[in-house]
């Protein structure tokens, strides 16, 4: 049976609470870096927007759409290589350089389409991966226009300027901290806006039923390339913030298939085709990746006393552990899958719904399971 | 000139002909009946009607237009609908919302989408379950949802697919009464339908179907009495 995961819509009253607690968060957002100056946190909540834009981005076509793309590191890096290109090469500033890297994504993201939304369902995936992987071995291949394998060390960023005085020289973390809040801020609207318009019930219908979907009017072909195009224009623009905070992309880094996975998974662990889902993912994901990168697990191993850091297991875990990031995901994804499969939000909020109304009964009633057979 | 003119409309898979030289036209504001054993090519003359599948010979004239090759969005928003004979709800939206994918056909705005799908809930009795995710609707309800929100597509020609299958006696009387009430209202219909008393007592003209060709048409009461069609259901006499 399909799960059913969707809460009816909240009262005036809740949606008032709701929005009030969204722009309480804003400001503290927009005030944190005043009050917290440590860089590997500002570090860390960089990461973490930039997550919630990537997963936001991918939302858009992945979520509302239902077409899963896992070849959208192709935005990602095409945007990345365009804007850095320009700097490094022409030096052309990038908040002019960003507006190249979404016009190669749009352009692209059009071809992609016009090939792979002839596909359906897990062969539209392949497609996907398939045009990806074929980006990244043209720019790993073309040395002479893209640097190849040694990738691209960016020198420096020009300052920001308005008029003479200096916004900024781009030497702290602080103005990309902003830049990345802006950066999923717009995002997350973006999706409030898909989700509020005919675009997004078009879109949802799509997900749903295709041939349902093709019946009742809808352009199929028209609307997923519109949502592709959507969701590229703001992985790329992702691509480019990634790459100016970095300083440094390879094909490896922006346009391999794990970068695509993990927009997937951002998605798929925070509550695929809801709004909040992706934030909800990037702040699962982020830190958890961040304690594997540091080995925060065997650390913890090792001071409860499970294990002992000097014993053969103990060597074992402090050398390989860090590297398990990997399994340590897949295990997460079959976790949230058979336990959660409306993600960690839609689970959240079933819990709520079930306490609330404890002895009423369940809206996943027995007929939703018998009727697909019929 | 009829609403809907097929004319010599054949359908191939392979060698397999699924409709074969199929003529019939469907006038305005009648109830036209499609029966036929299963396999007869009932539900492909559907497809080849609403764009599905492009017929492989023979011509599809919709209001003096031609519909061979369009899509079936493209047929939708001529003014032609249909429903599907194994449901296809969007499960993860709710019903109004179902409806107001239909409604969205004709506008931009969501808010005349809500309202007509509201107004459409409330003239086949489902206000009730607008708020409900058509994923958790009992199969009779699924059915009604259907044509719910093909009506909200604003059409001319509702073509309905074996809407009263698996449905109980209440369940289908009130299809029956719905489809009256369709026609009431000035739109025609084309209706696939196993139950050959529903189909006689809805009816204005019936076409039989049997192995992709057109064995009959006539009135409901030409057709009970048309040996071919008894053949065709029952088997020839037994020669004694």
């Amino acid at each position: 049976m399909k799960s059913v995961g969707r809460i009816l819509p909240p009262a005036s009253g809740f949606a008032a609470v709701q929005l009030l607690v969204i722009l309480v968060v804003v400001a503290a957002l927009f005030v944190f870096p005043y009050l917290v100056v440590n860089p590997y946190v500002l570090h860390l909540m960089i990461l973490l927007f930039l997550s919630v834009a990537m997963g936001e981005s991918w939302n858009v076509i992945g979520g509302y759409c239902g077409q899963y793309s896992v070849g959208h590191a192709a935005y990602f890096g095409v945007g990345a290589y365009a804007a850095l290109m320009l700097l490094q090469y022409q030096h052309v500033a990038p908040w002019w350089g960003v507006w190249v890297a979404i016009a190669a994504a749009l352009v692209i993201s059009l071809l992609i389409g016009t090939i792979c939304f002839r596909l359906r369902g897990p062969y539209f995936v392949l497609a996907s991966i398939a045009v990806a992987e074929i980006i990244r071995l043209v720019v790993l291949n073309w040395k002479q226009f893209t640097n190849g394998a040694e990738g691209i060390l960016l020198v420096d960023i020009p300052p920001l300027k308005v008029g003479a005085t200096v916004l900024t020289d781009w030497l702290s973390k602080t103005p990309f901290y902003y830049l990345g809040l802006i950066l999923a801020l717009a995002t997350l609207l973006v999706n409030y806006l898909v989700q509020h318009s005919k675009l997004g019930y078009f879109l949802q219908a799509i997900r749903e039923d295709q041939d349902a979907a093709h019946s009742l009017g809808i352009n199929l072909s028209f609307y997923k390339n519109v949502a592709l195009a959507i969701s590229a224009l703001f992985t790329a623009v992702s691509g480019v913030y990634y790459g100016l905070y970095i300083g440094f992309i390879d094909p490896a880094s922006v346009l391999g298939v794990d970068l695509s996975v993990q927009m997937v998974l951002i998605c798929i662990i925070g509550g695929i085709g809801t709004n909040f889902g992706p934030v909800v993912g990037a702040l699962v994901l982020v830190p958890l990746s961040e304690a594997l990168r540091a080995n925060l697990l065997s650390k913890v191993l090792f001071s409860l006393g499970v294990v002992k850091e000097t014993s053969r297991v103990g060597g074992f875990l402090k050398e390989n552990l860090a590297h398990a990031h990997v399994l340590i995901y897949g295990i997460l994804v079959v976790v949230v899958i058979l336990f959660m499969p409306d993600g960690v939000l839609g689970f959240g909020r079933k819990l709520i719904a079930q306490r609330s109304r404890p002895f009423s009964a369940k809206p996943t009633s027995l007929v939703g399971g018998l009727d697909g057979s019929a | 000139m009829a609403l809907l003119e097929i004319s010599h409309v054949f359908k191939f898979f392979g060698g397999l002909a699924a409709n074969s030289d199929i003529v019939c036209s469907v006038e305005s504001g009648m109830i036209m009946g499609l029966i036929g054993p299963n396999g007869s090519g009932k539900t492909t003359l559907f497809n080849c009607i609403t764009g599905y599948y492009p017929p492989s010979r023979g011509d599809i004239v919709f209001k003096g237009q031609r519909l061979n090759g369009l899509k079936p969005d493209r047929v939708c928003k001529l003014g032609m609908a249909r429903t599907w004979q194994k449901v296809r709800p969007l499960a993860k939206l709710t019903v109004l919302e179902n409806v107001m994918v239909g409604a969205l056909a004709r506008t931009s705005s969501l808010k005349v989408a809500r309202q007509a799908a509201t107004h459409q809930l409330e003239l086949m009795r489902m206000e009730k379950k607008a708020n409900v995710l058509a994923g958790s609707l009992s199969i009779g309800e699924r059915k009604k949802l259907e044509v719910a929100r093909v009506l909200a597509t604003q059409p001319e020609l509702v073509l309905l697919d074996e809407v009263m299958g698996g449905l109980n006696p209440v369940e289908s009387e009130e299809i029956i009464e719905l489809i009256l009430d369709i026609k009431k209202r000035g739109l025609t219909q084309m209706v696939i339908e196993h139950d050959m008393k529903a189909i006689m007592r809805i009816s204005d003209r019936v076409v039989v179907l049997n192995s992709g060709e057109k064995l009959a048409e006539g009135t409901p009461q030409e057709i009970v009495r048309n040996p071919d069609v008894i053949t065709a259901y029952l088997g020839s006499a037994r020669v004694a």
